[in-house]
């Protein structure tokens, strides 16, 4: 007896599902901007050549890099209460992780950007007497900033997918919300071909998008 | 009638980096609106020298004075002395994000605080006066070396600078480049500007240095007049130096 397939189920379902999305693009827009601000002070720390600020960033960064994200968000969901008696819904033990996970990752990309602005444009804008938080604003930061746009927005794509891993703790995202519609439904297969079609559909040409700014910055340069 | 006090005057500066000594005791004086040219092979300190005295470069050893103001050691106003003494450099350093109009702009608007008005007004001049206004909205990556110095030079200018200091501006510019630039350094040394020149034309020295200073592994080893240093150098090193820049050039 083959297996008979019931999309109509998944696709009665889809409301439900898009609810979930809601909350995935709100994490992903969240985490992004954690990303965004803590990501530029981890790099800033570690840049200023004050070891009391660079080395514990250094660590932070390489801690979030080299670990796995699913290992991450437990261990904030439910270690974290436990030492820090620090409890958070799982929505923000997710935000948390995912945003300093983000972060991790965008400070190497600040880092890469300003350092790739060669010296000589630091030493012009001292020599008008700019300081050094001008020259960082007005000089350096203008001109790395193009050259970090593709990698960010290329983050970007990839955090929306892995918002999905927050299902692990039950955050009400669009990956939870399927877990609930197959059970509910006892249609797994259809429910979970019908969201990674969704997550396909939303990606993809956000995915198109990202390789045609690799492309333009390349001809830029 | 006694001399004017030094308007620039350095003592015994020292500059190390690491191991390397690149300057052991340098003595100098500038004496208000003179123009002093630098010479001497590369290696010699000459760079290192005009870094040092505007503290791009943090001197080792060594006073400065400026205006009989010491700019050496702690709790100097590093942002304000540079202000005072502009600088233009051997690399192109154009700020590529921004037109050589906004490219003047840029010091007086973020640093003297000046309203976009008065600053466009002041750049616009300061372009004339370097023969680029027709080039104001043009993009750094659309101007020639020759081009992109003159724009660097009435950047520096918009500060309104008590010194001028230059390092080897058109070493990187093609041969035929090179005229433009030097009659606009030519043009200012005449409307009296102090300036202090690192270069390897010779001919600018000649024509307008009111004093020539010859380096060599990081000490002075002689200075005096263009005629003399050119014609009638005492040291056998810098009539070397000379010759070997006339064969150069053959």
């Amino acid at each position: 007896m083959s297996y008979q397939w019931r999309f109509d189920v998944a696709v009665d379902n889809l409301p439900v599902l898009l609810e979930g999305l809601g909350h995935t693009l709100l994490l992903t827009a969240l985490a992004m901007a954690i990303g965004l601000v803590v990501g530029l002070a981890l790099a800033l720390m570690r840049l200023s050549g004050w070891r009391a600020l660079a080395l514990p960033a250094y660590l932070l960064v390489e801690t979030f890099r080299t670990t796995p994200l699913l290992v991450q968000i437990i261990w904030v969901y439910s270690v974290l209460p436990l030492t820090v008696g620090l409890t958070l819904s799982p929505f923000f033990s997710g935000l948390v992780a995912l945003g300093l996970n983000v972060a991790a990752f965008m400070s190497e990309i600040y880092r890469a950007g300003i350092t790739s602005v060669s010296a000589t444009q630091t030493h012009a804008a001292l020599a008008l007497g700019m300081t050094r938080s001008q020259v960082l604003r007005r000089i350096v930061l203008p001109q790395a900033l193009l050259r970090m746009v593709p990698p960010m927005a290329a983050t970007w794509v990839s955090l929306f997918k892995d918002t999905s891993v927050l299902a692990v703790i039950g955050v009400a995202e669009m990956m939870t919300q399927a877990r609930i519609i197959a059970s509910d439904t006892y249609r797994p297969l259809e429910i979970y071909t019908l969201v990674a079609v969704v997550y396909f559909v939303i990606t993809y040409p956000q995915s198109l998008g990202v390789d045609r700014l690799f492309a333009r910055n390349r001809v830029k340069e | 009638m006694a001399p004017a006090p030094p308007f620039l005057r350095v003592e015994q500066l020292h500059k190390r980096f690491g191991e390397l000594h690149v300057l052991r005791g340098i003595d100098l004086e500038v004496a208000r609106g003179d123009v002093v040219v630098v010479i001497g092979p590369s290696g010699s300190g000459k760079s290192s020298l005009l870094k040092c005295l505007n503290r791009l470069e943090e001197p080792s050893a060594g006073r400065i004075f400026l205006d009989g103001e010491e700019v050496t050691g702690a709790g100097v106003d590093l942002p304000r002395l540079r202000r005072r003494m502009g600088m233009v450099f051997q690399h192109l350093n154009l700020f590529p994000h921004m037109s050589a109009l906004e490219n003047v702009m840029e010091g007086p608007r973020t640093v003297l605080g000046l309203s976009r008005r008065e600053a466009e007004h002041g750049a616009r001049a300061l372009l004339d006066r370097v023969s680029l206004a027709d080039k104001a909205d043009a993009r750094p990556v659309e101007l020639s070396g020759g081009q992109q110095q003159r724009v660097a030079i009435a950047r520096a200018l918009a500060m309104e600078p008590a010194v001028m200091l230059f390092d080897e501006v058109t070493s990187a510019l093609d041969p035929e480049l090179v005229g433009e630039v030097l009659s606009v350094m030519k043009q200012l040394a005449d409307d009296g500007m102090t300036m202090l020149v690192v270069t390897h034309e010779m001919s600018f020295g000649r024509r307008v240095a009111d004093r020539v200073v010859m380096m060599d592994q990081g000490v002075i080893i002689e200075q005096g007049p263009p005629e003399r240093i050119f014609m009638r150098a005492e040291h056998e090193r810098t009539r070397r130096f000379l010759q070997q820049l006339a064969w150069d050039g053959d």
